[in-house]
């Protein structure tokens, strides 16, 4: 649009690119539609994106691209409201991803009547306000799961791909698994435990977990 | 001071998407309410973001980021015929509503709730949300007023949306999430002053289990 902001913008977006700053290239998609940045985005996170799709589900490739493809034109979309103080980018696009796949297989199972019209986005409604401990909460999540992601034990990391690679609940796993219900929510504490993941500490939820 | 909250289990499968739409609503009712909550499904979807990137990657078509650039493009004049065009769910709350999660709105019916008595204090109007596994439901005790004894079949989960009532187990103010098993026994009643407001999902008294997972799957269709 300016023309003159063009020269030092592309040197930016270079620098981003190169350090492979995703939450600051976000930003830079939302407030300046640069596409530059977007490719960027998409050149890491397409690939990743159908892998993550693709996993252990039935969709086949042409059917995953498509989904890459909706959710990527959504993250442009929607980029103007990024906040990379509120999310990173990695859990921005994932919460995207989830929600086009969601309406995605609605569409296609073609049975719901009435609430067409309703989409994920709306369902989730997720601009929420964040609370004063929100980005302190997620700056020590973020260490946590880089340092101890890759010690989960192979059964508990298993329950989690299923469930947050495939949309499946708790009790789809234990179907699939043929384990009871129980132990695919302990498996799930034990991980969210280790990860040292900061949720409420809601008085039944330990229980409800190990009941 | 919210004291009753959604199990980590149950926000887990909200996150990843497999609850159905009514639990769901629920979910995310008592989300605007919590804080709490809210910032431990912001940690549950840092996870998925952060096992999206352990994912492996699969090889892209080449030509797939210059088809998603043309449609950027072809977007951006159709975004631009849209604005303004952008229609807004308005509509006017009976009193005994104002102050509900305004997210709620979309959800109810335009031409007014169908209330229903239920009991002489209890009245409840459904929503339709298009699935038939759960029913969502408003329901409300007049002040003081008593429900009839009821077990549940299925698992019910109460938002308290504005309000408060008690049963044998405690008492639960607004925003406020309540899970009841299969099974539990109770006998809610609200507080004496004023008239209690919740939401309500009950898993459908007829349990199809099995067949009901091809028949109703909201969010869980496999396309084959």
């Amino acid at each position: 649009m300016v023309m003159m902001a063009k020269q030092p913008k592309q040197r930016s977006t270079m620098a981003l690119i190169e350090g492979q700053d995703w939450n600051a290239l976000l930003q830079r998609v939302g407030s300046h539609q640069d596409k530059d940045a977007f490719s960027a985005l998409f050149a890491h996170f397409a690939p990743l994106l159908k892998g993550f799709l693709m996993k252990g589900s039935n969709l086949d490739p042409e059917q995953a691209e498509e989904l890459v493809q909706e959710t990527m034109i959504k993250v442009w979309r929607k980029a103007p409201s990024y906040s990379s103080a509120q999310a990173a980018a990695s859990t921005w696009m994932y919460t995207i991803a989830r929600n086009t796949r969601i309406d995605w297989l609605r569409k296609h199972a073609k049975i719901s009547q009435q609430t067409d019209e309703l989409i994920a986005e709306d369902l989730f409604d997720e601009n929420e306000e964040s609370s004063p401990f929100t980005s302190l909460i997620q700056t020590r999540n973020s260490k946590n799961i880089k340092d101890h992601l890759g010690d989960l034990p192979q059964e508990q990391l298993q329950v989690l791909t299923l469930m947050y690679f495939q949309g499946k609940s708790g009790q789809e796993v234990a179907d699939e698994l043929s384990i009871p219900l129980g132990t695919v929510k302990s498996r799930v504490r034990l991980a969210l435990q280790k990860l040292k993941l900061k949720l409420s500490p809601n008085g039944e939820s330990t229980e409800a977990y190990a009941q | 001071m919210i004291k009753h909250h959604p199990s980590t289990a149950l926000l887990t499968d909200y996150t990843v998407g497999s609850l159905s739409v009514a639990p769901a609503v629920s979910v995310t009712t008592h989300l605007k309410y919590c804080q709490q909550c809210r910032d431990s499904v912001g940690s549950l979807k840092q996870l998925g973001g952060a096992l999206l990137c352990e994912a492996e990657p699969a090889q892209i078509s080449s030509d797939l980021l210059t088809q998603t650039l043309d449609r950027l493009d072809a977007d951006e004049g159709e975004m631009a015929l849209a604005e303004g065009a952008s229609e807004v769910h308005e509509f006017e709350l009976s009193d005994e509503l104002k102050g509900i999660p305004e997210y709620l709105n979309q959800f109810l019916p335009r031409n007014g709730l169908n209330w229903r008595k239920l009991s002489s204090s209890v009245t409840v109007a459904p929503i339709s949300v298009g699935e038939t596994r759960y029913e969502l439901a408003l329901h409300k005790i007049c002040a003081g007023g008593q429900t009839p004894v009821h077990d549940h079949n299925g698992v019910e989960y109460t938002v308290v949306l504005k309000g408060s009532f008690s049963d044998e187990d405690g008492m639960y103010n607004e925003g406020d999430f309540l899970t009841r098993e299969p099974g539990d026994v109770h006998r809610p009643f609200a507080t004496q002053h004023e008239d209690c407001i919740c939401l309500s999902v009950l898993e459908a008294p007829i349990r199809l289990k099995g067949l009901g997972r091809v028949l109703n799957p909201f969010m869980r269709f496999q396309p084959s």
